[in-house]
């Protein structure tokens, strides 16, 4: 039988905590994890990603320069496939030995580095774009989702920057195996409705091995609580959550663009604007 | 990998360290010399975006003066294949980079840049 997810409670430091149940699993799954991921593509013509993220890529102007942060195995940094010099994307994550696929992500060089997501090892509104793709979900405490977001907000230009961020939703579609404890196991269930879980990786057997069961850490979002995040991210830093103004005075804001739930998935899509 | 598109992008990022943070400097570097797609529209859109005089002290850095000093007005053939090589046809493989304010030295191995910092040095 398949082992299940689980809830999980978050330990005083959650730095200690992501590098236990996150960093530590991504490192030693990575070959098996990347293969699984490429296994999936090679069944289709080409390997289409999810629409909205296929979409958000191919619609960018060209000359566009992009961070993929927390890129994993890279898959996302070949798109768009139609036309792959249009656009440049960078991808940053922590684990070394998915970078070491990534790096040749698609069978070309990719440009990589390797830091946390929530380091910001950049000029400061250097990126056009933005994209992170399950990722935020992997940070423990709200607190840290939220820094996650505003760096991706310090990231792209405040004029004309573009994110793209995609998590894990508590709302799971038929087609996944998985059950959701129903328990929410936050302290604060008002001010964080996701719950915390553990979500079982099996490393496969061979005939002298056993199994082996990592499990890593998830925080599944609730509906709506990936804007509210990221509204909240944003106003922390004075930046107006909206249409773009024309009133007297500059400043400084984004809007949503679209959200919303894809696959198991919630995402939010916005624009950086300034007046 | 890490080639100068990246590398005019990246900051030192150790707390408290926020001016003449940029650009890195190279040091005890090996490169590798790898074409890539000539793609002259994604040269001309990205252009402005450059740190120009980070771009070519850093291309003379690692051997590379085909730069003029100045952002030439009119971008002939020449130049943007030039700036093609520059950017995206020399891959820094092993080395490291310093930042040129607080010293902070950041190893590239096997092509890829470790910007993490310890917890004390995250600001």
């Amino acid at each position: 039988m398949a082992p299940s997810v689980i809830s999980t409670i978050i330990s005083d430091n959650a730095l200690k905590y992501e590098d236990t149940h996150v960093h530590s699993i991504y490192e030693q799954i990575a070959p098996h994890f990347s293969s699984t991921r490429y296994k999936a593509c090679s069944q289709l013509t080409h390997c289409q990603p999810w629409p909205v993220i296929a979409a958000f890529l191919s619609n960018l102007p060209s000359g566009w320069v992009g961070l993929d942060s927390g890129t994993g195995n890279g898959k996302y940094l070949p798109l768009p496939y139609e036309n792959p010099s249009r656009v440049w994307t960078i991808g940053l994550d922590r684990s070394s030995n998915l970078l070491k696929i990534a790096r040749n992500a698609g069978g070309v060089y990719r440009e990589v580095i390797r830091a946390d997501v929530l380091d910001h090892p950049w000029r400061k509104g250097s990126f056009d774009y933005a994209i992170s793709i399950a990722t935020i979900h992997h940070l423990a405490t709200y607190e840290r989702r939220k820094q996650a977001v505003q760096r991706l907000l310090q990231a792209v230009s405040p004029s004309h920057g573009r994110i793209l961020i995609y998590v894990w939703a508590i709302e799971q579609d038929e087609l996944s195996k998985r059950e959701i404890p129903t328990a929410y196991t936050s302290i604060d269930e008002e001010e964080q409705p996701g719950r915390d879980v553990f979500v079982p990786w099996v490393l496969s057997s061979n005939s002298r091995t056993e199994a082996q069961i990592f499990n890593r850490y998830y925080h599944m979002f609730a509906k709506g609580e990936l804007t509210q995040l990221v509204s909240m991210a944003a106003k922390e830093m004075g930046l107006h959550v909206g249409e773009k103004t024309e009133n007297a005075g500059s400043r400084r804001g984004i809007e949503i663009r679209m959200d919303g739930w894809e696959r198991s998935n919630y995402y939010v899509e916005l624009r950086c604007w300034t007046s | 990998m890490v080639r100068l598109i990246t590398h005019n992008l990246l900051a030192c990022h150790v707390k408290g360290c926020t001016s003449n943070n940029f650009p890195l400097q190279l040091q005890n570097v090996q490169i590798e010399l790898r074409e890539a797609d000539f793609n002259p529209d994604f040269l001309k859109t990205f252009l402005p975006k450059l740190e120009w005089k980070a771009l070519v002290d850093s291309a003379k850095e690692l051997g590379d003066t085909s730069l003029p000093l100045e952002q030439p007005e009119m971008l002939d053939d020449e130049f943007l294949k030039n700036l093609h090589h520059v950017l995206l046809e020399i891959h820094i493989e092993e080395g490291n980079m310093i930042c040129p304010n607080c010293k902070h030295s950041y190893p590239i191995s096997n092509g890829i840049p470790n910007m993490l910092l310890a917890e004390h040095e995250i600001g």
